[in-house]
């Protein structure tokens, strides 16, 4: 035993082991990306299944239908008639319909502004009260009067407001019924969910002047089409990459796929074959969508309040029509209705990659974990590296085995801790700019952070030169504090929004790579090719991937942020950016009194 | 046999009323349903019994018209005034205008029950209250055993007795307020009701009562009021009333039985407004459905009503209904209907033995539907604010429609313990005002929750002036249950009981909000948890040893001090060295000093290493 353990300790000694962490860490990074991928398979994945027995879907006869349709034909001449009119009128008719079916309405003006636009308009909903319920819960059934792409919602809305007469003949609801109307198909829907939970900033949002009971889940319609239709979408994701319960989507699934005969497709994926390829691709998607966390239809409000929230959408050439539609909603309003608890059994981290098939958090966790953890790992081992001294000994490894343990060389901490400061609190500035300029400033201004962006490692790099002259370990510690928090906001961030620090992940790993290159040639290659990585720098190959003008996503940025909340920017201002700022620095770092000791080693 | 039976008896009844009239107002009883078309094709059905029965006679145990069940019951506890309340769905004041009977019949959604009890100190009446509730929950099938302390108040403002109490002081009399929110009202608990009665269901009004119809109703509430009444002069007589009122829905009730579900209708049936350009065979714009307030009682209430009561009162007509005199009502024969003085109301006396049936066909004339209903006094509605799971907010809406009286009430909530209440949070404000107004809460009592063992009990005395509308807020927090309080549904929410709003000037008049849903903290063992607890588990495994790696300086066994076992064996061989030495010492002296010496020189060193080292 004595004998093992020395033998453990002169292995620790070993020069060798302590290039271990860098391959340990390539390793962490490897795995992750690799994990992600065996995921889509069947040993990894699972089938969807209904963990709530109290939903029952697609259990009960469904009658919407015959003489509806009529009545439906009609709402949809009168919202014919009303295309190109402005909210209020539009309001105003759709508030005499609903009134007539012996509905409570009331109207909501809200008005926001992002990136220099304002984005105003009055929300219109109204509640069927449960026959006999007494106003302690509710379902809401939303359609807005265009969708996200701005795309009227021409039978969206005439369908919600033939359900809602239709709705209101059954005694059976135990819980209230509300309809929203609203304008558009994300800050109607956030401006009404926020003054429903008294969440609003009042000087904006106009508060509720009709409440209900606590909402437990949502429906949204999102019809546009008009010939008749082969299947139906189900948009999940929520804002902030927060996802609705996974049992909301198998009921709906349940019942369009099962009940009503017509496919279900989630992501965008049109044609599904539920072979590896498309799986991989569904929750590439998935992750992708959950990653931005912009709110993708006029469900995504509703899930950060924890009301399960999803957007249909009918697409496809078909032999379904609206009344199948509605029967979709019929079923899944019946089986909403059955809930005794709130939604709370089934997963709400998940990813989809097939309509019945999905990953849960325990098993796509790690992969995020592992390759937070790669920066962990690399923060220790460059403290550790820090506390050597700095020449090492020239005396053979026999004669140090002997010797009494290297003492721990002191470190600098001010400069290095200055310097991890610095770029965090540089990061508030591209934060704040991007999110208050107007629409016309952020490509010009886009541009002109890129430029800044590549110029400010080099002159906070030369200027820490000439003042400090920090040295090699300075550097190192530099990059073990950045590196340090880097792991521990994404390990925190991968419970919350797994996607987002997965990408960020990914993106910042050439990070736990850098150091500081002793030859001016390195060096500049090694800083431009860490360049590429930069956050704006990604941004915009992002932008030219999908062909999308880099102003546009700025905007679409600053509008989520402004209306829906979404934090994504605060990851990558306040994680990423001074993350690769710091690392940045340290690749353009000449330690001083370096030149001799790379030149023996 | 029978119509001479029911002609005996009712000549017994009003020969007894002509006797008992001039002495005093002895055992009488009577019945009376009163029928209210109310807006968008409403119906509101009031029933009311009503008898009484001198006090001297319940003392004696002659009981008549009171039920004998009961009776005993009160007297067990020594209960004086009883008051309780079965309720389901909401009064829609908006459309339905008042309440009936200005709301001092009703009760918030589930069981409410409160009593003023004879007891001289507060322990002997929460026993009694305790006999109470367990007999009461016995005989009405209803969970109110589970009005434990808890869920038990004393109102110091919200309630004041009905009743004459003469010969009782403050001292002696408690007023004991319990309330169960979550309790459904279901079919059990109306037949208990119905047996409480002279008739029991058999015959008069309360052959209509049916469990199908009463509990499919938009709102219903049945109440049994126990109060003595003392005329001046006369003797004092035990009043019970058992009232049931219900608003039916005519479309729902109109359907049959047998096929309940509302399918579409045939499309040459339905409905349309025909002066749409684009209507056609397929396309139907639907007329309003408000204007359906043709019906039939047997149509309502699924049955024909039986005769009338032979017990009850003759002189006062069992049926009336509320609807302008312009609109024709054809009634059965037997039925002499008469038109009441205020033009909007008209009553029905029905011989015995006849069944009684109205019909009202579609109205002529639009304008004249249904009596308009009578504005109340206050509307309030009361929801949640805020969001989480750690602390929210309770807002109370109330608004005064009238333009010129200002409405001065008391506002009473009992809350559950786990809601904890921040007081000074607790405000008012008129709409439009943002300061909060000093001058509308007049006067507050409060009584604090202790965990687990008392509500908080919150009566606020509070104005609200004319045509304005005021928003009475308070904060506060949740606390978290310990595991085995949580209901097998803990993620339903816990039911907060309805506020009860007591309208002290410028009329009587009480109403309820609607009760509320709390979400607590509720734990999740479910996959998330264990996620979190695993990968924590995990980190802090691997941070556990990583950090004891890099902060633990290592050196091998022989360039350290020694510690461990080694030394302790090292020591103990040392003092039984030591020993053994002695003892030999001791023993042969003479002989082995030799060992002895050698013994000691190995031993020596190792004490010297031992010591130097330490």
């Amino acid at each position: 035993m004595p004998r093992l353990l020395s033998s453990a300790l002169a292995l620790r000694r070993d020069p060798r082991i302590l290039k271990i962490p860098p391959y340990l860490s390539l390793l962490c990074i490897l795995v992750g990306a690799v994990w992600l991928f065996l995921l889509p398979l069947n040993e990894y994945s699972r089938r969807t299944y209904i963990s709530e027995n109290a939903l029952l879907p697609g259990q009960v006869h469904t009658y919407f239908g015959g003489s509806d349709q009529n009545v439906l034909r009609a709402y949809k001449q009168e919202v014919n008639s009303l295309v190109g009119k402005s909210n209020v009128e539009i309001n105003d008719k759709l508030e005499s319909i609903v009134k007539g079916l012996g509905l409570k309405t009331a109207r909501q003006n809200f008005t926001y502004s992002a990136a220099g636009r304002t984005f105003e308009g009055e929300n219109l909903y109204a509640i069927l009260q449960a026959p006999r319920g007494d106003a302690t819960e509710a379902i809401v059934l939303v359609a807005a009067w265009e969708n996200v792409k701005h795309e009227l919602n021409k039978n969206g809305v005439p369908l919600v407001l033939t359900l809602a007469r239709y709705f209101k003949r059954w005694s059976l609801w135990s819980k209230d019924i509300i309809i929203l109307l609203s304008p558009d198909s994300i800050a109607g829907p956030q401006a009404w969910v926020d003054a429903y939970h008294d969440a609003h900033d009042s000087s904006r949002v106009a508060s509720l002047p009709i409440k209900s009971g606590a909402l437990q889940g949502a429906i949204a319609i999102d019809y546009v089409q008009e010939h008749r239709f082969k299947s139906v979408h189900i948009v999940y994701d929520g804002v902030n990459g927060q996802l609705p319960n996974l049992d909301l989507i198998n009921s709906v699934v349940n019942i369009a796929g099962g009940q009503m005969g017509m496919g279900v497709a989630l992501q965008e994926m049109w044609n599904h074959n539920d072979k590896y390829p498309d799986r991989l691709r569904t929750m590439l998607r998935g992750m992708l969508k959950q990653g931005l966390g912009l709110a993708s239809g006029p469900h995504s409000s509703f899930i950060p309040y924890h009301v399960d929230a999803v957007t249909l959408q009918p697409f496809g050439e078909g032999w379904q029509d609206e009344m199948a539609m509605g029967r979709v909603v019929e079923g899944t309003f019946r089986s909403l209705n059955n809930l005794l608890e709130h939604l709370h059994q089934s997963f709400f981290f998940y990813l989809l990659m097939h309509r019945e098939r999905f990953v849960s958090i325990g098993t796509y966790l790690p992969s995020a974990m592992l390759v937070a953890a790669n920066f962990t790992i690399m923060a220790i081992f460059l403290w550790m590296k820090s506390g050597q001294p700095e020449v090492p000994a020239a005396s053979t490894p026999e004669s140090s085995d002997k010797d009494a343990p290297t003492p721990t060389a002191e470190r600098d901490l001010f400069l290095p801790l200055a310097v991890v400061a610095l770029s965090g609190s540089l990061s508030v500035i591209p934060l704040y700019v991007f999110n208050h300029v107007p629409e016309s400033a952020l490509t010009p201004l886009f541009y002109l952070f890129l430029v800044i962006n590549t110029l400010l490692p080099i002159s906070i790099s030369l200027t820490t030169t000439k003042l400090f002259s920090p040295t090699l370990q300075q550097y190192h510690l530099v990059k073990s504090f950045s590196l340090l928090l880097l792991g521990m906001f994404l390990s925190s961030l991968a419970t919350l929004n797994f996607s987002l620090a997965m990408l960020i992940g990914l993106l910042s790993a050439p990070l736990s790579f850098v150091k500081p290159y002793s030859s001016p040639v390195s060096r500049i290659v090694g800083y431009v090719l860490l360049n590429l990585t930069s956050p704006p720098a990604v941004l915009l190959a992002s932008a030219a991937i999908w062909g999308l003008n880099v102003g546009d996503i700025l905007r679409e940025a600053a509008v989520a942020w402004h209306v829906t909340g979404t934090t994504s920017a605060v990851v990558v201002w306040c994680v990423w950016w001074p993350a690769w700022l710091a690392g940045s620095v340290c690749v353009l770092g000449q330690p001083a009194g370096q030149e001799g000791k790379v030149k023996r080693a | 046999m029978r119509q001479l039976f029911s002609f005996f008896l009712l000549s017994l009844v009003s020969f007894s009323s002509l006797v008992s009239s001039t002495s005093a107002a002895a055992a009488d009883y009577h019945e009376q349903l009163v029928l209210r078309p109310l807006p968008l094709s409403a119906l509101l059905a009031s029933f009311n019994f009503r008898s009484n029965t001198s006090l001297s006679e319940f003392e004696a145990h002659n009981f008549r018209f009171f039920p004998r069940s009961l009776g005993q019951i009160l007297q067990h506890a020594g209960t004086q005034e009883l008051h309780l309340r079965f309720s389901l769905g909401r009064w829609d004041s908006e459309s339905w205008g008042a309440r009936p009977w200005d709301g001092a019949r009703e009760g918030g959604t589930g069981v409410e029950l409160w009593a003023w009890l004879q007891a001289t100190t507060d322990e002997e009446a929460d026993h009694k209250w305790l006999t109470l509730t367990n007999a009461l929950s016995g005989l009405f099938c209803a969970s109110l055993n589970f009005i434990d302390g808890t869920r038990t108040t004393r109102p110091v403002m919200s309630f004041q007795p009905e009743g004459d109490h003469l010969n009782t002081t403050a001292a002696d009399t408690h007023l004991l307020y319990g309330v169960l929110p979550h309790e459904v009202v279901c079919t059990e608990n109306l037949t208990p009701f119905l047996k409480l009665l002279p008739c029991k269901g058999k015959a008069g009004i309360a052959t209509l009562l049916d469990g199908h119809k009463l509990f499919d109703a938009s709102w219903q509430s049945m109440a049994i009021d126990v109060k003595p009444i003392c005329p001046v002069g006369g003797e004092c007589v035990l009043q019970i009333e058992l009232t049931i009122d219900m608003v039916l829905d005519i479309d729902r009730s109109k359907r049959p039985r047998d096929n309940p579900i509302p399918r579409p209708p045939p499309g040459h049936e339905l409905p349309c407004n025909t002066s749409k350009p684009y209507h056609s065979q397929d396309t139907c714009f639907p007329t309003d459905h408000q204007a359906n307030q043709d019906w039939t009682l047997s149509q309502i209430f699924g049955r024909t009503m039986k005769g009338i009561c032979p017990l009850t009162d003759p002189t006062i007509p069992p049926v009336c209904l509320h609807v302008p005199d312009s609109r024709s009502v054809y009634h059965s024969d037997g039925v002499l209907e008469k038109k009441n003085l205020d033009r909007v109301s008209r009553c029905f006396e029905i011989k015995p033995d006849v069944d009684f049936e109205i019909v009202l066909p579609a109205p002529e004339d639009e304008s004249a539907v249904v009596v308009k209903p009578e504005t109340p006094l206050l509307y309030a509605e009361r929801s949640f604010t805020g969001h989480g799971q750690e602390r929210g907010g309770v807002q109370t809406i109330l608004r005064n429609p009238s333009p010129d009286t200002e409405v001065e009430f008391i506002y009473m909530e009992s809350l559950p313990w786990f809601m904890r209440i921040y007081l000074h949070t607790m405000s008012a404000r008129i709409q439009g005002q943002t300061a909060k107004n000093e001058s509308l809460i007049q006067e507050v009592y409060y009584r604090p929750a202790v965990d687990r063992a008392r509500g908080t009990q919150l009566e606020v005395r509070m104005r609200v002036p004319p045509a304005s509308t005021v928003f009475l807020t308070y904060d506060f927090e949740k606390s978290i249950l310990r595991y085995t309080e949580y209901p097998p549904d803990a993620n339903r929410g816990f039911d907060v009981a309805a506020a009860v709003i007591t309208i002290l000037s410028p009329a009587a008049y009480s109403l309820r909000t609607t009760s509320l849903l709390c979400s607590l903290p509720t734990p999740d063992f479910s996959m998330p948890y264990n996620v979190i607890i695993f990968t924590s588990t995990a980190i802090a495994l691997a941070f556990g040893g990583m950090f004891n790696i890099l902060v633990r300086r290592f050196v091998a066994a022989d360039e350290g001090p020694e510690v461990g076992l080694a030394v302790l064996k090292k020591r103990i061989n040392e003092r039984v060295g030591v020993l053994v030495e002695k003892f030999k010492k001791g023993k042969g002296k003479k002989i082995e000093t030799g060992v002895g010496q050698a013994t000691g020189e190995v031993n020596d060193p190792s004490v010297e290493t031992g010591v130097a080292k330490e």
